[in-house]
């Protein structure tokens, strides 16, 4: 699965395409990973959850007092942490 | 004859391996620690038909990266010769992630036995499985199970027998990272080879090739594969110039696209997804404004149930050692062995009690703990948490523990495990001890009521613990701004579903803390008891400065009315006990420590006190009632506190309290801070560190207080 969401989003569909990192998602939205920032720490850790690039990730939710993003990856919820998600670039194909 | 097996149980956290582990062992296990680690170590045994099979339960990880105190381990025990089977628990709901860890346990090349656990949620996720499919990628038998509830565990213990029983013909494949990658990894596997290192010879080269490649930290660190390292640079760079491939999570990646094939081969889905109920419920609980709210009244209901509940056996265990030492004293004869005697039932039995009595609030917290842990909610409370504690150095998960500390050190430290990041967990750890436990409870409620008009005293009691919270917070910051000083583990929590605990898990956990606290009571407190026991007995004093017995003797005789005979009588064999007392070791060490201690206004009977409040923070309350010779004394005895304000200023009552509050705790703490910590060391730059600040904060406000003339004479 990650294969082919990898060539659905650098196909380019036509549409454009929006870059942001995964701290300033809002909740709710749905993006692929573009990529992980090379040097950033944990890398490995988090590409062993499926935080490499191609995966679909869903935002659940921001933590009450910041700091802790929730994210679904491979079906299963993970918290991290803003600062880390900040590493993290999104590709979100524009909606119209 | 029986035959012997080891068998290894892996995979994810969360994926219920734990309650498949239960199900096979039932109580046939052994808890340890790793050395040297904070990991908790589990191994039990089973026989199944003629086999005896020792199962080893490996901490739970998502990989084999060494990123991660547990997943060293899991490293070291998989690498160790001697394994027969790897029994692999996959939960069937995920199996894209659960079977990233199967692809990295595959290339040790070791039996396995996949247990597809939780397959009846699974079903109801809609997922359709094709084993045999699934069996022949893995090349390892696939058994289906329902993981909680043991009648689950048949179908699993049938295959598993079957499976040990053709263990020469396993065909756990090799998988292959494609053309590029292969290449570089059969390059560095020849290198290891042509090595031909005995140590390792039980695992294949190409596992190491692959980790190695990887930039693996545990791999990396084995001295013998030091000459292969220039060939891993050089298929490193070769990687990246040739194929622009990034070392550092290439195979992750090449291992989660394997799977995808895989899983899109084997794989079905019948149904739309799903909104699941577990989604539902995080709706309300991880809610910006309600999840907060929610969280307190939980803990309020953890702390409730610990306390209130457990008061009813704590009250028949009080008794039943109360019981127990009238009982003894009762046959055996005051002038046989009076020594012996009153060690016995003065010393160890009230010693020991007096601990094992708290056994019920251990059992009943950590019954608590354990229903929070198994349901998936402290995840939660700690992702809900975190805000708040990251602005004092700590985390989410060191909001629990510190609350508990309440009510009593030992097991909130216990309840630090669930911390993952060694470092957040080490400062919990050191100042957990200012978070005034029940224990110094009846220290206050002596104190304030002595010292105190009523209308103060909630708020004189609301005082000292705001300084404790304070002083931890506090003192949080400063640890992590500098021992502790350093970026962090990088954070990454898993919010399993929720599901409901089972008992037997429960109960479990709840014997597993029970018995490490028994433990503690049979070994320390024990050691404790005697020697507090001998210091406030020896040297019997034989001439004393009159002869009470003599006056005694002589009252008795008098004709005197018998409500003042009495007052009398008492006051004379009080009066020769304080002689005693001042006579004993813990009166000599009090008299000599009262030049230190005189600057923040402790005189050598309070001096005592403290030091015998080191055993155990209430003996602080005993002591003095001893030094002042009220025998048996509680927090409500009177006449103590009388003896207190005749002695004593409101200021020297407040600075006894301070220095209480956040002096050294008792050994019991410092016990098991060196037991969790895994050090000496940290254990007594704790001790040293709490009393100096308890020395020097007390020594600030008596001084102080002394200059200003503030509450060195009565209020009210």
């Amino acid at each position: 699965m990650g294969e082919k969401e990898k060539t659905k989003s650098f196909s380019g569909s036509g549409k454009p395409e929006k870059e942001l990192t995964l701290a300033e998602l809002p909740v709710g939205t749905t993006a692929t990973i573009l990529k992980v920032m090379p040097g950033t720490r944990g890398r490995k850790k988090f590409a062993d959850v499926g935080l490499v690039a191609g995966t679909e990730l869903l935002i659940e939710a921001h933590a009450p007092f910041g700091g802790l993003i929730r994210v679904k990856v491979m079906e299963t919820s993970m918290a991290l942490h803003k600062d880390d998600a900040a590493n993290i670039v999104m590709t979100q194909e524009e909606e119209n | 004859m029986s035959r012997t097996f080891r068998i290894a149980l892996a995979g994810n956290p969360n994926c219920g391996k734990t309650s498949v582990f239960n199900a096979l062992t039932g109580a046939r296990q052994h808890v340890g620690n790793y050395p040297g680690v904070t990991v908790e170590s589990k191994s039990g045994r089973f026989s199944l038909g003629d086999m005896e099979i020792e199962v080893i339960d490996l901490p739970g990880v998502y990989s084999l990266s060494s990123s991660s105190p547990e997943e060293e381990v899991v490293f070291q025990e998989l690498t160790k010769p001697g394994i027969d089977l790897i029994l692999n628990v996959v939960d069937s709901t995920i199996p894209r992630r659960s079977l990233y860890l199967t692809t990295q346990l595959a290339e040790l090349h070791i039996p396995m036995l996949l247990a597809f656990n939780m397959t009846d949620d699974a079903k109801k996720k809609g997922l359709k499985f094709n084993i045999p499919k699934l069996e022949k990628y893995f090349g390892s038998p696939i058994v289906q199970t329902v993981g909680c509830r043991s009648n689950g565990i048949k179908p699993l213990t049938d295959q598993l027998a079957k499976t040990l029983n053709e263990l020469d013909d396993h065909g756990v494949p090799m998988l292959s990272y494609g053309g590029d990658i292969d290449d570089a990894v059969n390059a560095v596997s020849e290198k290891i080879d042509a090595l031909g290192c005995e140590k390792y010879a039980h695992v294949p080269s190409r596992f190491f090739a692959v980790k190695l490649l990887e930039h693996d930290t545990c791999v990396m660190r084995i001295n013998e594969f030091a000459s292969v390292h220039g060939e891993v640079e050089n298929q490193i760079s070769h990687l990246w110039d040739k194929h622009a491939i990034n070392a550092d999570t290439f195979m992750a990646d090449r291992r989660y696209a394997m799977l995808a094939g895989a899983c899109r081969d084997t794989i079905s889905m019948t149904q739309e997804k799903r909104r699941e109920i577990s989604d539902k419920i995080d709706m309300i609980v991880t809610n910006k404004i309600l999840g907060l709210p929610l969280f307190l009244i939980i803990i309020y209901l953890t702390f409730w149930f610990t306390f209130v509940c457990a008061e009813l056996p704590m009250g028949w265990i009080e008794s039943f050692f109360g019981w127990l030492a009238d009982f003894i004293k009762s046959i055996w004869a005051p002038d046989k062995w009076p020594f012996m005697r009153s060690l016995i039932t003065d010393g160890i039995i009230s010693g020991v009690g007096g601990v094992i009595v708290f056994l019920p609030n251990i059992l009943f917290l950590f019954f608590a703990i354990a229903i929070l842990e198994d349901s998936g909610y402290m995840s939660r409370a700690a992702f809900v948490m975190d805000g708040i504690m990251r602005k004092f150095g700590l985390q989410g998960r060191s909001f629990v523990p510190l609350v508990l500390g309440f009510g009593c050190t030992v097991p909130a430290i216990m309840a630090t495990r669930t911390i993952e990041s060694e470092r957040d967990r080490a400062v919990t750890i050191m100042v957990l001890p200012l978070m005034s436990c029940g224990a110094r409870l009846p220290i206050y409620a002596l104190i304030i009521p002595a010292f105190f008009p009523v209308k103060y005293h909630a708020t004189v009691m609301w005082l000292i613990y705001v300084i404790g919270v304070a002083a931890a917070l506090t003192a949080a910051r400063i640890l992590k701004g500098t021992l502790f000083k350093g970026d962090g583990e990088v954070y990454l929590m898993e919010l399993p579903p929720y599901r409901l605990p089972t008992a037997k898990s429960l109960m479990l956990h709840m014997w597993d803390r029970g018995r490490m606290y028994l433990h503690k009571a049979g070994t320390i407190i024990l050691a404790t008891s005697v020697i507090l026991f001998i210091c406030n007995t020896f040297p019997v004093k034989k001439d004393f400065s009159q002869d009470y017995d003599a006056q005694i003797t002589r009252l008795e005789k008098s004709r005197m009315d018998e409500a003042e005979k009495r007052e009398k009588t008492a006051a004379l064999k009080n009066a020769r006990q304080a002689e005693l007392m001042e006579y004993t070791i813990s009166g000599r060490i009090g008299r000599g420590l009262e030049p230190v201690f005189r600057p923040i206004g402790f005189d050598w009977k309070i001096t005592t006190a403290s030091i015998a409040a080191l055993s155990a923070k209430e003996i602080f309350v005993s002591q003095l009632g001893i030094l002042y010779a009220e025998g048996e004394t509680d927090e409500e005895s009177v006449p103590l506190r009388r003896q207190l304000m005749k002695n004593y200023t409101p200021l020297q009552g407040f600075c006894i309290m301070l220095f209480c509050l956040l002096s050294v705790p008792c050994l019991a703490t410092l016990a098991i801070t060196r037991r969790e910590l895994n050090s000496w060391l940290m254990m007594a730059c704790e001790g040293a560190g709490l009393f100096l600040l308890a020395y020097v904060t007390t020594f600030i406000v008596y001084q102080l207080g002394t200059f200003f003339r503030i509450g060195t004479v009565f209020i009210g």
